[in-house]
């Protein structure tokens, strides 16, 4: 049973009187252990299906699966526990908090899940260890650069040990050499802990390193690792590790929908 | 988890510690005020009760006319006069002693003058308890007679002490006689005893009944045994006050509850007062004042909540992606409001705390130049209570202050939250 699994997801935004389809009837598995890279153009959807699949938001149709649990049917107390347990958010812009130390960033998600004080440092301290900030526990965000921001950020994410990291535009702020050490150590989430690391973003350095690169248009998977198809949408793709890792087209006849809606 | 919410509430007050201390400036000024009018208030309520309980005693109970005391008084204390029987009074169970002061206008004839006429008319008479000198005196002060002369004593019943205006005019002096007619075809010779010193104005302030005694406008009235003035009018229908001190280890509310009914069933329409009635009808006038007064400054405590709010509306706006982050790694809605909750609350607390400093200290100084304005010894009450519920109140105030923004900032949904820029 794949990990996430959503079937005919619709998402509706309400804008005035006006409705935004941001999501048509979109169909994507996800397998525990995979690295997924979402990619599309600005309002292709690819932050409304991020918001899904974090448990951040709900689909307006469709059914959603994230380990077995019906998204659907959670209530938002539920969905809180349910991403507060399972999913670690890496985002864009670090979204550290100004006014706690790196360590105190880290403890933050096991403070909401009621993990003891003397445990919460300890392994704040030990993730912020592991991505390489041993020295660092005590500064502010804003002592940090951009790299060691995203580091810790990274570090929080890890925090509840979560099944899930959601990644989006991990390095979207940061230059090559600061943004590199930050893929590798999401691959390595996923080779070595069996993490799914699943990464929203532009960067062609950050999609290589996923199993499967899924392109979204107008709302709908148009294309899961195919190199050529997204040719005219002006998406570069690596060539990279995409071609070898095609696992099965099942999401093949949306691409063949999507493309007809968008026709 | 609370203790957590609070090191996170408290960073983010000291993260914006000069919007902060603003905010908590506008909570401590109206706690100042509050404090200060109501700990001033507690000090003069104090003053007054030492006051009364020095002069009074705490086994002590006065008697007056109903109408002069309690709710239903209309005239001045003391003005009216009342019918008593000072035997009935004594026969009390738990009375240890009681006196009495009644007081008619009579003819007097005085003791012959330098010209050989005695001055003859009307004056006032007043009927005093010699228990009332003997056994009451912390109550009526010292009363003072010239050399040579002394104050009547238990028993004696022809004899007068005479204000010093009296004795002027009379040409009187110890050992003369002062012819009294009472009522039908009483009357009786009585023999001057003393001659009271009279007292400066300014020095009354000793306080007392014997002090406003001795004062001018008494000094030409004559004194005689409280027991003579039955002799001359009968049962006494005019009696102005009666004091009484009950045996020791009565409860002086009890005896002066039974007394009020024993005398009353004859016929006499009177009030016990004790020192709880008192000490009750001041602490009603002066927290009357202090609840007005507090309440005046209320208003300025208000104005320090609605600054709370405002700020905490400003920082849930500030701080709307931090809500949606905290909230994508796992926070509650409840978590997030009582974050919210506590730092509002800290913030009315801090100013609790500081404006409880300042208001004593104020209380302090404004007792010490009231006192010394008005020649007493101001007490200063930095009561416990006070001090405990001012500081429960203001971090009550800062939380309901910051009840809505928190409110608001638990709703926010996560997505939105998180796209604020």
């Amino acid at each position: 049973m794949p990990l996430l699994e959503f079937k005919g997801i619709t998402k509706d935004y309400r804008l005035g009187k006006t409705v935004v389809r941001a999501l048509r009837g979109l169909d994507l598995e996800i397998e525990e252990g995979e690295v997924i890279a979402i990619m599309g153009p600005s309002g292709s959807g690819k932050s409304t299906l991020m918001h899904i699949v974090g448990a951040l938001d709900t689909p307006t149709d469709g059914t959603a699966f994230l380990d077995g649990q019906d998204l659907q049917q959670l209530k938002e107390h539920q969905l809180v526990t349910l991403r507060g347990k399972k999913i670690g958010f890496v985002f864009q812009t670090f979204n550290l908090i100004q006014t706690l130390s790196a360590q105190r960033n880290v403890e933050l998600p096991m403070i909401f899940q009621g993990i003891r004080k003397g445990e919460r440092a300890r392994r704040a301290r030990e993730l912020l260890i592991k991505v390489g900030l041993g020295d660092r526990v005590k500064h502010k965000p804003n002592e940090l650069s951009g790299g060691e921001r995203q580091r810790v950020a990274m570090a929080r994410a890890l925090a509840n040990d979560p099944e899930i990291i959601l990644a989006d535009e991990p390095t979207g702020n940061l230059d090559t050499e600061s943004g590199t050490p930050i893929l590798e150590m999401l691959k390595k989430l996923s080779v070595n802990d069996g993490k799914t690391v699943i990464i929203v973003t532009h960067d062609p350095d950050a999609a290589a390193i996923a199993d499967r690169i899924v392109r979204l248009r107008d709302g709908c998977v148009v294309a899961v690792n195919s190199c050529g198809v997204e040719g005219e949408s002006g998406v570069p793709t690596t060539g990279r590790d995409v071609e070898g890792s095609i696992n099965e087209p099942s999401t093949l006849g949306t691409t063949t929908e999507g493309g007809d809606s968008h026709a | 988890m609370l203790k957590d919410f609070l090191v996170l509430a408290g960073q983010s007050i000291m993260h914006r510690r000069m919007r902060s201390w603003l905010t908590v400036i506008g909570v401590f000024i109206g706690i100042t005020a509050v404090v200060a009018l109501i700990s001033i208030g507690l000090g003069l309520e104090r003053t007054i009760t030492d006051q009364v309980a020095s002069v009074f005693g705490v086994d002590t109970f006065i008697i007056m006319n109903e109408d002069a005391f309690g709710p239903q008084a209309h005239g001045p204390g003391g003005a009216e006069e009342y019918a008593l029987d000072l035997a009935t009074l004594r026969a009390v169970e738990g009375v240890k002693v009681a006196a009495a002061v009644r007081e008619r206008t009579a003819f007097l004839r005085g003791p012959p003058r330098s010209d050989g006429t005695p001055l003859q008319g009307f004056f006032p008479v007043s009927g005093l308890s010699p228990e009332l000198i003997t056994e009451f005196e912390s109550f009526t002060g010292e009363l003072e007679v010239q050399k040579g002369g002394r104050l009547f004593d238990v028993g004696e019943e022809a004899v007068t002490v005479l204000g010093s205006e009296i004795a002027n005019r009379f040409q009187a002096s110890v050992g003369d006689t002062v012819l009294v007619a009472g009522e039908g075809s009483a009357e009786l010779s009585l023999t001057v005893v003393g001659i009271l010193i009279p007292v400066e104005e300014d020095e009354g302030s000793r306080g007392g009944f014997a002090a406003a005694m001795n004062q001018g406008q008494n000094q030409d009235t004559i004194y005689v045994p409280y027991e003579t003035m039955d002799l001359l009018w009968g049962p006494a229908k005019d009696v102005l006050i009666t004091v009484v001190r009950v045996n020791p280890g009565e409860d002086v509310d009890e005896v002066a509850d039974r007394a009020e009914e024993i005398l009353n069933a004859r016929g006499s329409e009177i009030s016990a007062v004790t020192y709880t009635d008192i000490n009750e009808v001041i602490g009603t006038m002066t927290s009357t004042i202090s609840a007005f007064l507090a309440g005046i400054a209320g208003i300025s405590l208000l104005v320090g909540g609605v600054g709370v709010m405002n700020t905490m509306f400003t920082s849930v706006l500030e701080r709307t992606k931090e809500i949606g982050v905290m909230k994508a790694v796992g926070a509650k809605n409840g978590h997030v409001l009582t974050i919210f909750l506590i730092e509002s609350g800290l913030m009315g607390l801090v100013g609790g705390i500081v404006g409880t400093l300042l208001g004593l200290g104020l209380s302090a100084v404004a007792s010490s130049v009231i006192g010394r304005l008005f020649g007493v010894e101001m007490a200063v009450v930095a009561s416990p209570t006070l001090i405990l519920s001012t500081l429960v109140c203001s971090f009550v105030i800062g939380a309901i202050a910051g009840l809505w923004p928190a409110w608001r900032a638990a709703q926010l949904p996560v997505v939105d939250a998180l796209r604020y820029e």
